[in-house]
């Protein structure tokens, strides 16, 4: 079966968003199916973190649909079934009594009973589990305000794994990570979205992140352009207009290779 | 300290003060790390002009404050999630604009007398055994919600927008949580006064948060901080012939201050 017959997680019919009059996205069309490992790129201010809000159900489109797993938006329920890693990891209030343990605790509360004060065995083997995979499960008494910017990260990233997630987005997560962390971040992805099956979605302002993993690329400045071979992301001429800096993603294509 | 718990009155007072402080200082854990202490400020105030309506139409005081602050609880929850109106500023109009509207209502209505000052300090030590067993009953069914609800009020303090995108039912749980916080304070206001209900449920939280434990831990602590600063404080009034709301608030400020020092880096 080709991908375009599977049932895409997301599709997204001709979004729109204006707020005061002002044009914020026009008509976005796009479809992530299972298994793939997307980059939404895009300056500063060009939409990406509202489309991705929307696509959670977190801002509502001005028009436009929005499917999930084939359901529409608001008759979806499954929402353990998306990881989410939002943009301010770096900026959690450092001084909340929350361990490790506790805060990757946090992404299996939705599938928790009430009344259900102690973690089930398949809870505690799944936390164990993602803490290992996320390698923080030796840091998993430590209070996560006392983390560093990587560390913490990987929290917040087995935190949304612990749901068992299908999707993983992450918003912009390299913010106030060092170079060294980075490297072995994108390494982790590529490894979830290999043996995992787990499709990825990674929002970035810096072109310069794009890793060899990544099979298409969304391009987000108000408008959308979608480029299914970021390989040949120079021949995508559209991704350079749109991107506004085409030295820029020269300079970034020389790194890669 | 038997000499003191030899009269009825006393030991009703202890009661009481002990109840309250458990709740003030469980809810007020959420409260801290939801980062609404403000709102607690605010609730406590608005609670007074439901005591001042009820002081002039000859209604209940004490119930007409519960309805007047959930309605409070719920229109700040309203402003918050929907217009993100929920700035220091819009709290501290609503906090003062209620305080006035409560005095002028009393004014109006000729009845400024001690009723409107023992909600405004609060009167521990005229707590009647009807006032204990009403505090215990709504105490108890408001500990048992927060109980319940404790693991997801957890998740949405630390993180709103990703609790929500993980299933939780944000916006029900939030107007549930105050609606709970506006009747604990409702429910203090008699014995501690609503000018110090504030500090019983943020003053403590605050405190343990110095000894940085995780949640559990500091919630526990928050308690026994309350719980110690109300009976010395109690105390402290007795002895020295001082109104019991100001030594309990004086207590709770040296344990902080302690808290301070002792987790100085």
């Amino acid at each position: 079966m080709s991908i375009e017959q599977k049932t895409p997680i997301f599709e997204v019919n001709n979004l729109n968003l204006t707020l005061k009059g002002q044009d914020i996205l026009t008509d976005i069309s796009l479809k992530i199916f299972s298994s793939e490992y997307i980059a939404i790129i895009g300056p500063n201010g060009g939409g990406k973190t509202t489309l991705v809000k929307m696509l959670l159900g977190l801002d509502k489109p001005t028009s436009g649909e929005i499917k999930i797993f084939g359901k529409k938006l608001k008759n979806f329920k499954e929402w353990y079934k998306i990881g989410y890693v939002p943009q301010r990891v770096s900026l959690v209030d450092t001084s909340f009594p929350a361990s490790v343990e506790d805060v990757v605790k946090m992404g299996r509360i939705s599938q928790q009973k009430l009344f259900s004060f102690k973690s089930s065995e398949e809870d505690k083997h799944i936390i164990k589990e993602v803490m290992q995979t996320m390698d923080v499960y030796d840091l998993k008494h430590k209070m996560v305000g006392t983390l560093s910017g990587g560390q913490r990260q990987r929290v917040m990233i087995a935190r949304a794994l612990a749901s068992k997630p299908e999707i993983l987005i992450l918003d912009e997560p390299n913010t106030g990570v060092d170079v060294v962390s980075q490297q072995k971040f994108y390494k982790l992805l590529a490894k979830l979205n290999r043996e995992k099956k787990i499709t990825i979605v990674f929002i970035t302002h810096d072109i310069g992140v794009i890793a060899d993993d990544i099979k298409r690329l969304f391009t987000i400045n108000q408008k959308a352009v979608i480029c299914n071979d970021p390989k040949k992301i120079l021949s995508c001429d559209e991704i350079s207009k749109i991107y506004g800096v085409k030295s820029h993603l020269l300079h970034n294509h020389q790194h890669e290779h | 300290m038997i000499e003191m718990l030899s009269y009825d009155f006393m030991q009703r007072a202890f009661l009481a003060g002990i109840i309250i402080a458990v709740l003030a200082s469980i809810s007020g854990t959420f409260v801290v790390l939801k980062r609404y202490s403000m709102m607690g400020e605010t609730l406590a105030h608005s609670s007074l002009v439901g005591v001042a309506v009820g002081l002039v139409a000859g209604y209940s005081p004490f119930w007409m404050a519960v309805a007047v602050a959930v309605l409070c609880a719920w229109l700040i929850e309203y402003l918050r999630s929907h217009f993100s109106l929920y700035s220091d500023s819009v709290l501290a109009i609503l906090l003062s604009g209620s305080l006035a509207i409560a005095v002028i209502i009393v004014s109006l209505g000729g009845a400024f007398n001690n009723s409107l000052f023992t909600y405004l300090f609060g009167s521990i030590l005229s707590v009647s055994s009807e006032d204990i067993l009403v505090i215990s009953i709504f105490g108890i069914i408001s500990l048992i919600i927060l109980l319940v609800f404790s693991k997801e009020l957890y998740f949405i303090a630390y993180d709103e927008e990703v609790a929500k995108t993980s299933g939780i039912k944000v916006k029900l749980l939030n107007f549930l949580f105050v609606t709970v916080i506006a009747i604990i304070i409702a429910l203090s206001i008699r014995v501690v006064g609503s000018l110090l209900i504030g500090a019983l449920m943020v003053i403590p939280t605050v405190c343990a948060l110095q000894y940085k434990f995780g949640f559990f831990k500091t919630a526990l602590l928050s308690v026994l901080f309350a719980i110690v600063s109300v009976i010395s404080g109690m105390t402290f009034s007795y002895y020295f012939s001082l109104p019991s709301g100001a030594t309990i608030v004086l207590s709770i400020l040296f344990i902080f201050v302690i808290s301070l020092m002792v987790n100085k880096q």
